[in-house]
């Protein structure tokens, strides 16, 4: 009977022990530690889909992550990685009307995949650079993308928005990309840059474009 | 009367049972056919956590994996009947260290020659087996194993990149897409490649899954026959969001495939002079 109580309590202890780390490890990663931003409500719109509300999120996109003043005043750890700010983790309203404001501040180049110099998923399939509407730019003035996505594996609503976000010829003057959709229900949901903007790593799809903070990041539909 | 010293006779040791008869032998014997009776029964149990046919090609592999499966029960049986018996029947419940063995066998003739033969014919058996299914599948250059009278494969171009694939179809206009459609009896060609590190594109229920290297195009061709929505994964650990790099394919009617090309050409964008097609 002692030894089956040994057993036991070293199997509990075994599984304590793993918990633990694995929670030690998820709290001391910085990326859980992000600040949140959450789209603002303003009222509701008359949509397609009924009466919504309609939520509005204004973010920005930088060449360094010394400008923005989204890492600190000396950049943080990566003050030479491009970045998006205030942060990359987005709270939005479930079943809502959002509008997102992107100011580009970066430069950019030709895209290696012009699928994603296209617009998609959004409401009318366009979005507005500087006021005019458009549903695609040129492949090769692309800065960045705003890219997101559901898992289907996970059963979520299919979502699929894309937006590309011209470059701006002149980094003190933004081009300012607007583009509205539909969220779909409740969960977690991610996004990232695909123009590859990276640190010359993994054809450039290495550093702060596989880091959340700089050029990828979570969406909680709430 | 003389009296005659009569020697008492020894008795002949019984003699040692032969091993089969040995009850040892026998209560393995049935514990391996009862186990294997058990695997064979549930062989299909694998084929059936892969999550269903929806092509020619996955129900290849079910059926491998059935066949397998079935082929490897009594080879599992025999080691799990030897286990439980040795656990149950040889286990020692002294305090102290037990006593030491007798010296182990150097050799069984019968027993090395049923090993022998026995692993190679299911050996033999699996080789073959495997070759001719891989000769079964038309993947680059293999579009002619297709069935005589096979309809003209759509060529679809499935391109990854972190953390999201897209499809483009050159033969339909060039269409592109987030998600695959396809119609359904209907051969696909797949041209897969990645924009930035090795993916794997891997239609979960089609038993499709193929490498997307950079820089290289890798084919593989799939029948789909059935209509319905299935996975699409990456099978190739490839970064942070790796696991969420999902999206669906829609396997539909020729004429909803037709209705669904029809409304992706009318709301594409215009080309562009320096777009280049897809990827």
């Amino acid at each position: 009977m002692k030894r089956w109580g040994l057993l036991v309590l070293t199997v509990v202890l075994g599984a304590l022990f793993v918990g633990a780390v694995g929670a030690l490890f998820s709290w001391a990663s910085p990326q859980s530690r992000l600040p949140v931003q959450a789209a603002e409500v303003r009222g509701t719109a008359n949509t397609p889909k009924g009466v919504l509300p309609h939520a509005f999120l204004e973010i920005s996109s930088w060449a360094d992550s010394m400008a923005g003043n989204c890492h600190g005043s000396d950049g943080g750890p990566q003050p030479d990685w491009v970045t998006f700010c205030p942060t990359t983790n987005f709270q939005l309203p479930a079943n809502a009307l959002v509008t997102i404001t992107v100011k580009q501040y970066d430069g950019g180049e030709k895209i290696t995949n012009p699928f994603f110099a296209r617009v998609h998923g959004t409401v009318g399939g366009t979005a507005t650079l500087n006021g005019k509407p458009f549903t695609q730019i040129d492949p090769a003035k692309v800065g960045h993308t705003f890219t997101m996505h559901s898992i289907s594996g996970e059963g979520q609503d299919s979502v699929f928005v894309s937006v590309p976000l011209q470059l701006t010829d002149d980094e003190a003057v933004a081009n300012v990309v607007e583009f509205s959709f539909y969220t779909p229900a409740a969960g977690t949901y991610y996004w990232n840059c695909e123009f590859p903007c990276g640190d010359g790593t993994l054809a450039k799809f290495g550093g702060p474009m596989a880091t959340q903070g700089y050029m990828a990041g979570t969406i909680a539909v709430v | 009367m003389s009296d005659t010293l009569v020697e008492p006779v020894e008795e002949a040791p019984a003699p040692e049972p032969r091993w089969w008869q040995r009850p040892e032998t026998k209560s393995i014997f049935w514990l391996w056919l009862t186990l294997t009776i058990v695997g064979l029964c549930f062989s299909w149990v694998p084929a059936w956590l892969l999550g269903g046919s929806a092509s020619d090609q996955m129900r290849d592999i079910e059926q491998t994996m059935t066949i397998f499966t079935a082929a490897a029960a009594p080879v599992a049986a025999l080691v799990w009947a030897v286990i439980i018996y040795s656990l149950v029947k040889w286990r020692y419940k002294g305090d102290s260290p037990p006593p030491d063995d007798a010296p182990g066998f150097d050799t069984n003739v019968p027993t090395v020659v049923i090993w022998v033969i026995g692993s190679a014919v299911l050996t033999l058996f699996v080789f073959v087996w495997g070759l001719i299914k891989i000769a079964d599948i038309p993947s680059a250059g293999g579009v002619a194993a297709l069935p005589a009278g096979s309809a003209i494969p759509i060529e679809v171009q499935v391109t990854g990149q972190q953390w999201v694939w897209n499809f483009t179809y050159p033969g339909l206009g060039g269409i592109q897409s987030d998600q695959l459609y396809l119609p359904v009896d209907h051969p696909v060609t797949f041209e897969v490649t990645s924009n930035d590190v090795t993916h794997s594109f891997w239609i979960v229920q089609m038993g499709v899954k193929v490498d997307a290297n950079p820089g290289a195009v890798t084919s593989t061709v799939v029948n789909p026959t059935t209509i319905g929505t299935f996975d699409i994964r990456c099978a190739e650990l490839c970064g942070i969001l790796h696991a969420a790099m999902q999206t669906q394919a829609k396997v539909v009617s020729d004429k909803d495939f037709a209705a669904w090309t029809a409304q992706m050409k009318a709301t594409a964008p215009a080309p562009l002079p320096s777009d280049e097609g897809g990827g």
